[in-house]
């Protein structure tokens, strides 16, 4: 492939090549098709997206992705979801090794799982921006398995005379737009209807025009996330901004694969569920409520272990193990599914409780300064008794602060103090100091006093939703009282 | 400080097991051990339990172990014996700062011997064995002896959620420590500002050893009703799964719904002995093999698990419920004024039922006769019956 910049740096090259070849190079008709390959901040950040700072490393990402989301808001713990993966040309750029598309297709297989861990009672659907189409991988179900082996069928298809899907041509917003609208169309007004667009490639090649689809779009109240390659894009800015009242927070842009897994991932956690504010739609009309709240009917069947094997009513399998429907007992091999008898939903009461830490999430713990330890007293931290570091003395506390700063705020007294020890220090504890904000080491639940440290404080936010002092100390039943009042508010 | 010199590179990992953590949650609800004294009195238990834990440490030179206490009031370590803080008094800055400078250079259990009183000096002990024994009767004998009569009438269950929360954070900053890969990163730079500060007691150890431990929790369990903790209690199992930690339960007493789901999604161990007097044998045999060892062994079977759920609004279980779908509140009936018990949001049952797409017949199409062709009096010899369901 020619190209002109070779003298750029080598991050901007993609997007060059992404002009020549698939916009202007390839000779496209403009009065045929619509192109949108408006570049917004282009010109000022061609790389960076403005939701990057300068100090955004690694382990400060982890840190930052802890210190969000512990407002309990309510959530959207029914989703549907339509996962769109482009599958056109650019997706062959080899920024990402070995190339995007195989990243992409490498990360969705993880995504689909850790989706299905965190909702275990929502549904999705994969569907391919593919030569200007937009394809279905996947139907729209709950399985992950199904969904995992139509991702992996995309690249070693399951008949082995099929050629696997590289990618090709063009993607089509629209087109992909259109498509998950009509899926999600009938989908009950109770859980979210979102779609998840990766899109590698810097124009979107519609048929029509794109503006009416997304009125309809939000007029079918669907939210819209992008995860975008390499540039911001104006049109995406607008599908992600009409469809979330105005949030552009959706849309983000992955400058590595490392940021791309992470910014797939951080989507799995249920949306925030906005209160039926009054928004007129653009085309006049009024934009119907999003939290369309409904009590569901749901079966927990018992599980059975036949001694024969018995034919499943799902897949037509020969099983011994499986659940029966409670209401018309036809026979699934796994929960959560819908009976294929009588359409009841049917789950386990564990799944129900695995959505619980989304409602009642774990309030985020504060940094504790040397003062408060001291004040404190505490050694060692309460989850895992590793001892913390000594409090200095006044005298050497008096000294640090001096040096820090000669203002007596404690805050910019850490910051500076902490920006003065990032310049004699490596990459490594540079990325630890970041991520340690506690100059004591020590991390302070507000509800009961303990101090942790900064791995169970992760373990704690991130895998367990727990908090061992409080749950420790305290009544139960004042802890649960005061989450269910504050999910209300 | 590991991750950086490339010490550990020559360090020959040894070819015997894995170490393996056993991570002890002993339930001391004065209610139920009460009720059980005539058969199993709690000082006997302990002892056989003490038994238990000398095995799992011989069975393997690196095996590790912690013990809580599930207590009614509050969750508790027994070993390793954890520090009390010491607020702010007059004395705190200069000694303090003293006795932990010097405690950084020992080994974690020399330091709890010497922060306790003086152990039995039996020569015929080994030293570790008795190290443990001690830690864990005296701070059972601390626990007990503060339970007041407040406490006991105010509740009668126990903090098994706690028990295990801490339990899980004390496997997960192990497994962190003896992880082979590197993770101790984080460690080790956050005493890159203050190297000699924290990492005393992982120098020792972790250097030497960098194979990946295996953990398990047992639950020695007496307790009834645990519906109270169900959220914090079904987290932590949810964490457990994640981590691969199985969760094994030994119920002496009581019965719980809520563990035997805890053993079913880690695949640990649930056994109900009939007979409590032989504690020390079910310990023993089902519960001393870590989990290389099961994969040998025909386990105990965990029977039948209950996953019906209970409604909110009656604790009756349910087999059929419905669903608030704003907080996942189960009722077994529909709500009368539509309003959700638990978060207050207004329920429609209809949208919920009308869920599912309807399917439009496809027309059918009139097969177009051949003009010449006669055309069939309506009223036939043979009577057609009319309506015939046909397949859309």
């Amino acid at each position: 492939m020619p190209s002109n910049a070779g003298s750029g740096s080598k991050s901007f090259l993609p997007y060059v090549r992404n002009i020549q070849s698939n916009g202007l190079a390839t000779g496209l008709n403009p009065d045929t098709h619509k192109e949108y390959f408006t570049l917004t901040g282009t010109t000022e950040h061609p790389v960076l997206p403005s939701s990057r700072s300068k100090k955004d490393t690694p382990g400060n990402r982890r840190y930052l992705r802890l210190r969000k989301d512990t407002k309990p808001f309510q959530r959207g713990i029914i989703r549907h979801v339509i996962l769109v993966i482009d599958l056109s040309e650019a997706m062959l750029e080899k920024d990402m090794r070995p190339n995007r598309c195989f990243t992409v297709i490498k990360y969705t297989q993880e995504y689909v799982r850790e989706f299905f861990e965190q909702n275990p009672i929502s549904q999705m659907s994969v569907m391919a921006m593919h030569d200007g189409l937009c394809v279905r991988v996947s139907e729209l179900s709950g399985n992950p398995a199904e969904h995992i082996a139509a991702i992996q069928g995309l690249r070693t298809p399951k008949n082995p005379r099929d050629a696997p899907k590289e990618p090709k041509g063009s993607p089509s917003l629209q087109n992909a737009l259109e498509l998950a609208r009509a899926t999600l169309y009938h989908t009950p007004s109770h859980g979210t209807r979102e779609v998840i667009i990766i899109l590698g490639a810097l124009l979107s090649l519609d048929p029509s025009d794109i503006h009416v689809t997304i009125k309809s779009c939000v007029r079918d109240r669907i939210r819209v996330s992008i995860i975008g390659m390499g540039g911001r894009l104006r049109i995406c800015q607008e599908i992600v901004g009409r469809t979330n009242a105005g949030d552009e927070s959706g849309y983000v842009v992955a400058t590595d694969q490392e940021l791309l897994r992470e910014l797939l991932l951080a989507t799995t956690t249920p949306p925030v569920i906005r209160s039926a504010a009054p928004s007129a739609g653009l085309d006049g009309r009024t934009v119907p409520a999003e939290s369309g709240a409904s009590l569901l009917m749901m079966g927990f069947p018992s599980r059975i272990i036949d001694d024969v094997p018995t034919l499943c009513a799902c897949h037509g399998n020969l099983t011994r193990g499986g659940y029966t429907c409670s209401r018309c007992s036809v026979k699934v091999c796994s929960l959560p599914a819908t009976c294929p008898g009588c359409h009841l939903t049917l789950i386990l009461s564990t799944h129900l409780a695995r959505s619980y830490h989304h409602l009642f999430p774990l309030r985020n713990w504060i940094e504790v300064s040397w003062e408060r330890a001291k004040e404190m007293g505490s050694r060692e931290c309460v989850g895992c008794l590793s001892l913390f570091p000594v409090p200095p003395s006044d005298e050497e506390l008096q000294a640090i602060r001096d040096e820090a700063s000669s203002t007596t705020d404690p805050a910019k007294a850490r910051h500076s103090n902490r920006s003065k020890e990032k310049q004699n220090m490596g990459d490594a504890e540079e990325e630890a100091e970041q991520q340690l904000a506690s100059e004591s080491k020590r991390y302070e639940c507000r509800a009961c006093g303990s101090h942790f440290c900064i791995d169970c404080d992760l373990f704690c936010h991130e895998v367990l939703h727990n908090c061992p002092g409080c749950l420790s100390k305290a009544d139960p039943t004042a802890v649960d009282g005061s989450a269910e009042v504050e999910m209300t508010g | 400080m590991n991750a950086i010199d490339a010490t550990d590179r020559h360090i020959k990992t040894s070819d015997g097991p894995p170490p393996s953590l056993l991570a002890i949650i002993l339930d001391t609800n004065p209610h139920a051990w009460a009720h059980l004294s005539s058969t199993l009195p709690l000082s006997k238990a302990v002892a056989n339990l003490l038994v238990f834990i000398n095995a799992h440490l011989a069975s393997g030179n690196a095996n590790e172990v912690a013990v809580i206490a599930s207590h009614s009031q509050r969750a508790q370590w027994l070993y390793p014996t954890p520090k009390p803080s010491s607020p702010r008094s007059t004395t705190t800055t200069s000694n303090g700062h003293d006795s932990s400078s010097q405690n950084r250079s020992r080994n974690r259990d020399m330091d709890m011997a010497n922060g306790t009183t003086a152990l039995s000096d039996s020569a015929n002990k080994y030293r570790p064995f008795a190290t443990i024994e001690h830690a864990i009767q005296t701070n059972l004998t601390a626990l007990l002896s503060t339970t007041t009569a407040t406490d006991l009438s105010s509740t009668t269950t126990t903090l098994i959620g706690g028990a295990l929360s801490t339990a899980l954070t004390y496997i997960a900053k192990s497994t962190i420590r003896h992880s082979p890969v590197d993770p101790t990163l984080t460690a080790a730079a956050a005493d890159a500002t203050n190297p000699s500060a924290h990492l005393a007691d992982s120098d020792g150890t972790a250097s030497t050893q960098r194979v990946s431990l295996t953990s398990r929790i047992l639950v020695l369990s007496v307790s009834g009703d645990l519906a109270s903790q169900y959220i914090p209690v079904m987290n932590a199992i949810f964490a457990a799964q994640r981590q691969r930690i199985p969760i094994d339960i030994l119920k002496l007493a009581g019965d719980t719904v809520l563990l035997q789901q805890a053993c079913d999604a880690t695949g640990g161990i649930y056994m109900a002995p009939a007979a409590p007097q032989g504690l020390l044998q079910y310990l023993m045999m089902a519960f001393l093999p870590d989990a290389v060892a099961r994969r040998a062994l025909v386990l105990p079977g965990a029977g039948d698990v209950d996953f019906r759920a209970a409604c909110f609004c009656h604790r009756r279980v349910v087999d059929v419920g419905f669903v608030c779908s704003v907080c996942l509140s189960i009722f077994c009936e529909p709500l009368t004024d539509a309003t959700c018990l638990t978060c207050g949001s207004h329920l429609s049952l209809a949208t919920a039922q009308t869920a599912a797409p309807a399917l439009i017949p496809r027309k059918k199409k009139k097969r177009k006769r051949a003009p010449g062709e006669a055309v069939t009096p309506a009223g036939s010899n043979t009577p057609v019956p009319g309506g015939t369901p046909t397949h859309a």
